[in-house]
């Protein structure tokens, strides 16, 4: 729900909104029936947030979860995912969760 | 002859002579694939030359079924030749597309068409039943495909008016507008990558046969017919209809399943959310829309990697409204209203995708190698070797990808062979080359092209029949067969609800129905102990066989056969087996079973392995690019899987996840051996033998590969 996160500092705000540099991108997969798994490079916390909102996104969330501590510097965030990868819930549930967790965080950012 | 209309149309641009070949001399190969490669064959005595060649020869094949009422298989059209753009080697190749252009055809007369030879200036074909002409190209060189056949359809008619089209052999009128196949500024420019575009959405897309008729100076062809088809049994063929309506769900009223999908709905495949003002498209005769018209007119019948190829980067610049969406209703609905929130509204409502698709095909451009390229060429410029004053010199705006004025930048350059887009026109692989980073990025996976310099689709670390059945082919087969032995289990694994069939079933069930090697399930355990055995063996050469009769030679779209599960039945078998020849009969008036076809399928692919050979090929160069080898699938640290498949462990079938294989060389070299023993083809080169070809009613093929040193021993 809404409210969950506490307010970003500016600094975290610019480093969420800034893309990453190639050895810091994120990479995920879309699935598709006629596509396959394609592999692909996210480069920012908008993109990773876009990826999520696909049909049928996969991510390991555990480099996820690093990822957003490590690159992005969002510790709070990072305990959230931490937390949600825990639950005993399907991996759709997990990827909704954390996808809006991620988009409150990015409004909150904008 | 019925199903057919007797003849097939020859056109040799050198010396501009127009004459027919007899379909009744093909007729064994019964149509499409099979006789395009028998055509090819007889035509191109050195079959070792380049796809720029004015001796390389296109063909153009319907089969019995195109034009009539068989469900997914009216459509559909074959298209053959040595392509431009496979490499080391420029592969004899073959590309299909949908529409209406192969019925046309039918009606105007024509079993198909062989382009030979090259024009001394543009010209274009104008086919009006009989009577078919060379016409100037002058006024529509330099004209994207759309304006092309818009032109064409003025010169021709077509307006909605009665029109006379073949006056001179006594043709019927029609209202029809002519079919006109044609290429844009790429294929003018010789792009590796040009396409040819048939009304809106419809492409010939691999091969690089745009560029091919590029170098005949080949604009377009056009064709309006008002003949008929004779069908041999007309009751048994609309019996045949409604029984697969009846029992299959094989009607445009049922928009709940598609059969070759079980539970997916038969709607237009599309990447961007279908505005509300939308409605689904078929190809001629086709009883499922898999594609759109939109009342915005953007967009208008694009499908699959079309639609996704700049889609994906929309996404990029819009997320801002996905985000707004999302937080003001976050309180007041939960996760799952979120979910369809998302669904809905998706962050793409701006046009670019919808413009980026149309540009691709207004200038002939394939929109697959864009599909999986376009990344790459972003990875390269975040890396940082990509961009103004750069190792790789480009202007391109890397920070309005996603804008539609990146869009038309790239694809302008491509076309025009400006700047970076001249190196991009030869194909991502050998622009890589000529970067200097093909090594390193095949090694990584950074360029995903994992055979013959084509670009990845289903992962052969995977998805085994596609990756196996690529290398030992010419092109991404780009035939989803199998693929809903990935959906069954994925989805459900992902969103923990019941799984439709367990695996032991689903291999039951389909293994039921691989004639002629029924009854062996073992073809569907995709478990790593099993990827190198003979049953996977079995598994790739009936895909093989069955791809290059029933759905490229009979033409069953891809898009809905082969329909081995279904939900409509009690069993939930599929119409797969009894229904492809059922239709063909009806039609013909022969009397083909489904095992007919698959031994005509081997020898189409024996042959086109005998064209393969006599281009130069030889098994030591049947090699994956090798990150395949190197680099795990899905790379892994604790999630429960990207894709599932069937398959055994410790005896017992379960789905299994495919994160973290890769292939093992020595043990894939292995394979190939049984597979080449099993087609009847020398393991030691991969050339086909004397007495395969001869049990396959082609000594004088084993002849010519003798002669030229190519032939297999033993």
């Amino acid at each position: 729900m809404m409210g969950k996160l506490s307010k970003p500092s500016q600094e975290l705000a610019s480093r969420i909104l800034a893309e990453v540099g190639f050895e810091d991108r994120l990479i995920g997969y879309r699935l598709h029936m006629r596509l396959g798994a394609i592999s692909t490079s996210l480069y920012s916390f908008e993109e990773t947030l876009n990826l999520l909102c696909e049909q049928y996104p996969r991510m390991d969330f555990a480099l996820l979860e690093k990822w957003i501590l490590e690159v992005m510097g969002d510790k709070e965030l990072s305990e959230k995912i931490k937390a949600i990868i825990k639950k005993d819930t399907s991996d759709q549930k997990k990827t909704y969760r954390i996808r809006d967790l991620m988009a409150e965080r990015l409004a909150q950012c904008k | 002859m019925n199903g057919y209309l007797g003849k097939i149309l020859r056109v040799n641009l050198t010396d501009r002579k127009i004459s027919t070949l007899n379909t009744k001399d093909y007729e064994p190969w019964v149509g499409g694939h099979g006789m395009g490669s028998a055509i090819f064959w007889d035509l191109v005595k050195d079959k070792a030359i380049s796809g720029f060649d004015p001796r390389n020869v296109v063909t153009i094949m319907t089969s019995p079924l195109t034009g009539t009422l068989a469900p997914g298989a009216s459509g559909r059209t074959e298209l053959q030749g040595i392509g431009v753009q496979s490499y080391p080697i420029e592969w004899f190749t073959r590309s299909n597309f949908g529409g209406r252009f192969g019925a046309m055809l039918k009606y105007a007369g024509w079993d198909g068409i062989v382009i030979e030879g090259k024009a001394d200036k543009p010209v274009w074909i104008d086919i009006r039943d009989g009577d078919v002409r060379i016409k100037d190209a002058k006024r529509l060189w330099g004209l994207d495909t759309w304006k092309t056949q818009e032109e064409i359809w003025q010169e021709v008619g077509g307006d909605g008016k009665w029109m006379v089209p073949g006056a001179a052999d006594k043709g019927g009128r029609t209202t029809q507008r002519p079919a006109v196949l044609a290429i844009g500024p790429a294929g003018e420019n010789l792009c590796r990558i040009a396409c040819l575009i048939h009304d809106a959405g419809n492409a010939s897309g691999q091969g690089g046969f745009g560029a091919v008729w590029g170098s005949k100076n080949l604009k377009a062809i056009s064709v309006v017919g008002t003949g008929s088809i004779k069908i041999a049994d007309p009751k048994a063929l609309m019996d045949a209809r409604l029984w697969a309506k009846t029992h299959y769900a094989m009607t445009p009223d049922d928009v709940t399943m598609a059969p070759q999908y079980f539970g997916m709905p038969s709607i237009p495949i599309v990447f961007w959310p279908r505005p509300k003002q939308s409605r689904p498209q078929a190809c001629l005769g086709c009883h499922s829309g898999c594609r759109a018209r939109y009342a915005t007119g953007r967009g208008n019948e694009s499908s699959c990697a079309e639609t996704a190829f700049y889609s994906q980067f929309e996404l990029k610049r819009h997320s801002g409204l996905i985000v707004s969406a999302i937080t003001s209703l976050l309180e007041r609905f939960g996760h799952e209203a979120m979910a369809f929130l998302v669904r809905i509204f998706g962050g793409k409502e701006a046009p670019a995708s919808y413009i980026a698709t149309d540009l691709a095909q207004k200038y002939g451009i394939n929109a697959f190698e864009l599909f999986v390229g376009l990344p790459y060429l972003r990875d390269l410029y975040k890396k940082g070797v990509l961009g103004p004053g750069k190792a790789i010199k480009s202007d391109l705006p890397f920070d309005r990808i996603g804008d539609i004025e990146f869009a038309e930048k790239l694809l302008r350059m491509i076309a025009y062979r400006e700047g970076i887009g001249n190196d991009i026109a030869e194909g991502f692989f050998r622009a890589a080359k000529k970067w200097g980073r093909l090594e390193e990025d095949t090694d990584t996976g950074l360029l995903p092209y994992p055979q013959w310099g084509l670009p990845n689709h289903y992962d052969p670390r995977a998805q085994l029949e596609w990756g196996y059945g690529s290398l030992l082919g010419d092109r991404d087969v780009n035939e989803h067969d199998f693929i809903i032995l990935t959906f069954i289990a994925t989805l459900p694994i992902w969103t923990r609800k019941k799984l439709p069939f367990s695996a032991e079933e689903v291999a039951k069930i389909f293994s039921e129905k691989l004639i002629p090697y029924e009854g062996d399930p073992l073809m569907l355990d995709y478990s790593t102990n099993n990827m190198y055995s003979e049953h996977i063996v079995k598994l790739v050469a009936w895909h093989r066989h069955y791809t290059r009769f029933w759905k490229q030679s009979v033409l069953y779209c891809d898009m809905r056969f082969p329909d081995f599960i279904n939900s409509h039945t009690p069993d939930r078998r599929g119409i797969t087996g009894e229904g492809e020849p059922k239709f063909l009969n009806a039609v013909t008036g022969k009397n083909y079973n489904f095992a007919d076809g698959m031994d005509i399928g081997k020898k189409i692919w024996t042959l086109d392995n005998a064209i393969w050979s006599l281009q130069g090929r030889h098994r030591d160069m049947v090699q994956f690019a090798e990150y395949i080898y190197k680099t795990p699938c899905c790379k892994s640290a604790s999630w429960s899987g990207l894709y599932y498949l069937p398959g055994r462990e410790n005896g017992k079938w379960k789905y299994i996840t495919m994160n973290d294989r890769h292939i093992d060389r020595t043990k894939f070299e292995e394979w190939k051996t049984k597979f080449y023993e099993f087609e009847g083809w020398d393991p030691g080169t991969g050339w086909p033998r004397r007495r395969i070809l001869q049990s396959l009613g082609m000594g004088r093929v084993a002849d010519e590969l003798e002669k030229k040193g190519r032939l297999g021993k033993g």
